[in-house]
């Protein structure tokens, strides 16, 4: 099967990390980013099929990144994780058609099946 | 008894001196009246006597027996014209010397009479002449006596008044004089309570005199002060919930990263767990080992905050430990090209602190002040002596961007931040603990676009048992 292209975005080193071990073993092919701006070249060289990334970073924060790659790939779902888990923010996040919207600490088994769920849709 | 009746009697007092000197002039001028009047008549009388002792002179010079004529003519005439104004002349002299008056005329009549009767005889002659020089002598004296009574009248209501003058003046003075100093000594304290209470200090005075209307205000302020604390209280008890709750956000915020940190790797450890090696297996507990660091790391912080060290509280002259705080942070304050000018009063008395704890809130200060000017900017560090004396002021003055209004009642909260991802929220908080621990005070005053001002006041070390403790 050919593998799905999956990038993660935290400037929290272990959720990339961790969210790249769990994911493999799903047979998905993952790149990890601490922060938005060499995430969004990096997406500007090659199509992903699922962008998770975390809301509040440095610099650029998940809402741009949100925006910038609906901007490039509509078909691409993004998924938000936060620790400011706030309604606003969600609605925003909706508002800018995110896929789904985790608060820390996230569950990477709900994650995985919200991955599944975006990529059988695509 | 009440300000306003005060002033009311003192004036009532003033009016009826007035009233009492005015009837009294009155008085005397009515006297000086009937007295003018009575020398007026006098004097018709006098020419009338004279004209009599010319004719008398006459009939003796030139044995002119109509003269004797004349004279009973012009005594008939004059006794007329006296009983006409005898009435004024009574009131003038009295009715005792105007029958005498009318005596010596009816004399002087008779002997007229007697002559122009007997002829000319020795006897008869020196008779009118006796009496004729009686009636004006008796005339003239009580002339004269009149005219002086006018003038001692006319003396006594100039002395009456002058001095009259002098006591309404000084009773206007003095009462007006005790009545404002009363009223400017109950001012003064309701004014120094004032400014006690404008600096936060909550005290009531001693109501000196319940009376009058300064009384009622003294209590009326007393009350307000005491409304004032117990309003004090609650905003205290407000913000205290207020910042608890922006502790506890923050803390939660700062807990959160850590804790989904090792959350992801139990889960993964148990997903992955048949493909790691035995290294990867202590790999993935050593990264647990690590983000329970940080949430010590965070969870200390957070104590030392809450709970200030004990202050080690020493004798120090404020001077020096200015000094020495700026050679901690010369190196910022020359990378970021600012002016620093200090301005130390000399001969200040030492203050009562710990050293390291100042200099930790002086830092705090002085960092701020850095971040808040752009390259070139002007510091200000100045001290001098407190409001009252038992305090220092130290004053850290920026030449920054200033903190706009809606900000300034917040920056001494805990996790309150204008630097964005730069501050911690804590600085100030820390210092404003620390210098209430201190027993001490922090004030700020900003102007957006000018500058910056934080004022310290610390306690003066006092050679019994030092400053007090907050």
């Amino acid at each position: 099967m050919s593998s799905y292209r999956i990038m993660v975005i935290d400037d929290e080193k272990i959720v990339g990390d961790m969210a790249k071990l769990s994911l493999e073993q799903e047979g998905y092919s993952v790149e990890t980013f601490l922060n938005a701006e060499p995430a969004l070249s990096r997406l500007k060289e090659e199509k992903f099929d699922v962008v998770v990334t975390d809301l509040k970073m440095k610099g650029i924060d998940g809402m741009e990144v949100l925006r910038t790659v609906k901007k490039l790939y509509p078909d691409t779902k993004v998924i938000m994780i936060t620790a400011f888990a706030n309604l606003d923010a969600a609605i925003a996040a909706l508002r800018a058609e995110v896929h789904d919207f985790f608060p820390k600490p996230v569950k990477i088994k709900e994650l995985k099946e919200s991955i599944n769920r975006a990529l059988s849709k695509a | 008894m009440r300000v306003g009746q005060k002033i009311f009697l003192s004036s009532a007092f003033n009016v009826a001196l007035i009233v009492l000197i005015g009837f009294f002039a009155i008085q005397n001028l009515n006297l000086m009246l009937t007295k003018l009047r009575f020398v007026e008549i006098a004097d018709d009388l006098n020419a009338s006597f004279l004209e009599m002792r010319l004719s008398e002179k006459n009939y003796f010079l030139y044995s002119d027996e109509s003269a004797l004529f004349d004279i009973k003519d012009k005594i008939d005439k004059t006794m007329e014209s006296i009983d006409a104004v005898s009435p004024d002349i009574s009131r003038a002299i009295g009715e005792e010397n105007l029958k005498l008056l009318k005596t010596y005329l009816a004399k002087y009549s008779e002997a007229v009479e007697a002559l122009r009767r007997a002829g000319r005889t020795e006897q008869m002659q020196t008779a009118l002449r006796t009496e004729g020089k009686k009636l004006k002598e008796f005339s003239e004296t009580i002339t004269v006596l009149e005219r002086k009574r006018v003038n001692d009248i006319i003396t006594s209501s100039k002395k009456v008044l002058f001095y009259s003058f002098w006591a309404i003046l000084f009773s206007a003075i003095v009462v007006s004089h005790f009545i404002s100093q009363r009223i400017l000594k109950s001012l003064r304290k309701i004014e120094s309570l004032a400014q006690s209470i404008s600096e936060g200090n909550f005290r009531k005075m001693e109501v000196v005199r319940s009376g009058d209307e300064f009384g009622s205000l003294m209590k009326a302020i007393n009350r307000m002060s005491e409304e004032l604390s117990h309003r004090e209280e609650q905003i205290l008890q407000s913000k205290k919930l207020a910042s608890l709750g922006i502790l506890t956000a923050g803390v939660a915020h700062e807990l959160t990263n850590p804790l989904n940190n090792i959350s992801m790797i139990a889960q993964t450890y148990a997903d992955v767990y048949d493909k790691l090696s035995r290294e990867d297996r202590i790999e993935f507990m050593n990264k647990i080992e690590g983000e329970t660091e940080r949430i010590k790391e965070i969870i200390r912080n957070l104590l030392d905050f809450s709970k200030p060290k004990e202050a080690n509280l020493k004798e120090a002259d404020i001077n020096s430990v200015i000094k020495r705080t700026i050679t901690l942070v010369q190196n910022m304050l020359d990378i970021s090209n600012i002016d620093t000018r200090l301005n130390l009063a000399d001969a200040l008395p030492h203050v009562f602190v710990d050293e390291h704890q100042i200099q930790q809130v002086l830092v705090n200060l002085i960092t701020n002040a850095v971040q808040a000017m752009s390259s070139g900017g002007k510091l200000f560090i100045s001290s001098r002596p407190g409001r009252d004396v038992s305090s220092v002021k130290v004053t850290v003055m920026d030449s920054g961007k200033g903190i706009s209004p809606e900000f300034l009642p917040h920056i001494f909260d805990p996790f309150f931040s204008t630097k964005g991802e730069g501050g911690t929220g804590l600085g100030l908080s820390v210092s404003y603990g620390i210098i209430k621990n201190h027993g001490g005070d922090i004030r700020v005053d900003s102007k957006p676009g000018v500058g910056t001002t934080f004022t310290i006041e610390l306690p003066i070390y006092k050679e019994t048992g030092g400053g007090e403790e907050g």
